[in-house]
């Protein structure tokens, strides 16, 4: 049947669109509100869990590293803000701002030493060290956590894979890919020689030595002329276990 | 922590790199200055008052890592030492070199308070009893280097507020305060 024109066609096609918008503006707010009601109740649960493992999430790492497993799986960041209930519940963000100031008060204090590269082992045993009241509390996780809340300071905070270690970086150094199998190598021993850097990774000398002066200059390699064979030793103070008791006693 | 009879060494001490050194300024700076204060406090604390360069000093090796220092890196600390006013050559070739971990002027001062808490403002004492008579034990005059405490007397003598006279011999050269 074929609608013929006129003012009355119009009219019926105008209304048409107004019943059709309304009910689509109705549909939308029912599942908004479904929404609203899902998340409210999500919310109270995970409230109630978290006031529920209070303890838990504040003396065990491991579970605190669960509880924010699930809280990333649906998209909620504690950590987000120091202010809301998560902090008045928790007093969690607290916690992993305090762990930052601490972080980069060792990372500063090791940095003459190592050039501001650490091994993130280290860094924990130093950090709780620092920490006695809690000592034990602090886990990795909550470490490499706590870096990345220090990012937004734009300061280059960064944890870098090298072989299995993770290293922190306090120092905007670029290191490319020769630079950390250079690191990866000198984990077995501490330190590397031009020689071993050529014969392991097949290099040529030039490129070998042109990696090793970068990482002498960049504050991360110290040279040791001191064996009897003569041959120079380059060492790593970051990947080296005699570092982890620099600065501490014992 | 590996220890020399009484004193504990730093862990810097058992890290190979730190014998040798380094080419690049930053991490050199950082070398000079743990050095700097390992040997203060090792001369301070074992009452070291002279290191010989080409003679064995505890601090100059580490046998437990094989490592010791060249001389161009002994004569490079002792050199900063020497710039601070934290030591002195005592000769020409850098051969020997006084470690002053009190400045002259702070032994003097000692020995003001050492010469007030005896009762000698105006007493005389010699300089043997100064170095190792029984006020001076567990002070730190016990056994100071003569040339520090001759040197710190001339500065007191210059201010007026000793004399300093010599015996027949070395044996009993003596001091009479006027403070």
């Amino acid at each position: 049947m074929r609608r013929r024109p006129g003012i009355g066609g119009l009219q019926t096609a105008a209304a048409a669109r107004d019943q059709y918008r309304l009910l689509g503006e109705n549909v939308a707010k029912i599942k908004t509100d479904l929404m609203k009601e899902q998340l409210a109740t999500f919310r109270s649960q995970l409230e109630d869990f978290a006031r529920k493992h209070k303890n838990d999430i504040r003396k065990n790492p491991a579970f605190r590293s669960q509880f924010h497993e699930m809280c990333a799986k649906v998209g909620v960041d504690p950590l987000a803000s120091n202010k809301g209930f998560w902090a008045e519940l928790l007093g969690i963000g607290d916690f992993y701002y305090e762990l930052g100031v601490q972080i980069v008060d060792i990372c500063l204090a090791t940095r003459p030493h190592n050039g501001g590269l650490i091994n993130l082992q280290e860094l924990c045993h130093l950090l709780r060290q620092r920490r006695k009241s809690d000592r034990g509390v602090v886990s990795k996780d909550d470490c490499l956590r706590a870096i990345g809340k220090l990012k937004v300071l734009g300061s280059g905070f960064e944890v870098i894979s090298v072989a299995k270690r993770k290293l922190v970086r306090s120092v905007p150094t670029e290191l490319n890919k020769d630079h950390n199998e250079i690191l990866e190598l000198a984990q077995a021993q501490g330190y590397v020689t031009v020689e071993e850097v050529e014969r392991r990774l097949s290099w040529t000398s030039g490129r070998a030595i042109d990696a090793l002066d970068t990482l002498l200059d960049e504050g991360l390699a110290m040279i040791d002329d001191g064996h009897q064979d003569g041959k120079r030793r380059y060492w790593f103070p970051c990947v080296s276990p005699i570092s982890s008791s620099i600065g501490v006693d014992s | 922590m590996q220890k020399l009879g009484e004193f504990k060494l730093p862990p810097f001490f058992n890290y190979p790199p730190y014998f040798t050194l380094q080419p690049v300024r930053d991490t050199r700076d950082k070398q000079i200055q743990l050095w700097k204060d390992l040997i203060l406090d090792y001369c301070k604390t074992q009452k070291v008052f002279v290191i010989g360069l080409e003679e064995e000093f505890p601090l100059f090796s580490n046998p437990v890592i094989e490592r010791s220092l060249t001389h161009e890196a002994r004569e490079t600390f002792l050199s900063v030492l020497v710039v601070e006013g934290r030591a002195e050559w005592m000769d020409k070739f850098h051969r020997k070199c006084l470690i002053l971990w009190h400045r002259i002027e702070e032994w003097a001062e000692i020995l003001v308070q050492f010469a007030r808490d005896n009762g000698l403002e105006d007493g005389v004492v010699t300089i043997e009893e100064i170095r190792f008579g029984t006020e001076s034990q567990g002070t730190e005059l016990q056994g100071i280097d003569r040339t520090i405490l001759n040197r710190a007397l001339k500065i007191l003598e210059q201010k007026g507020k000793l004399v300093v006279f010599k015996g027949t011999s070395t044996d009993d050269e003596g001091v009479k305060f006027s403070l």
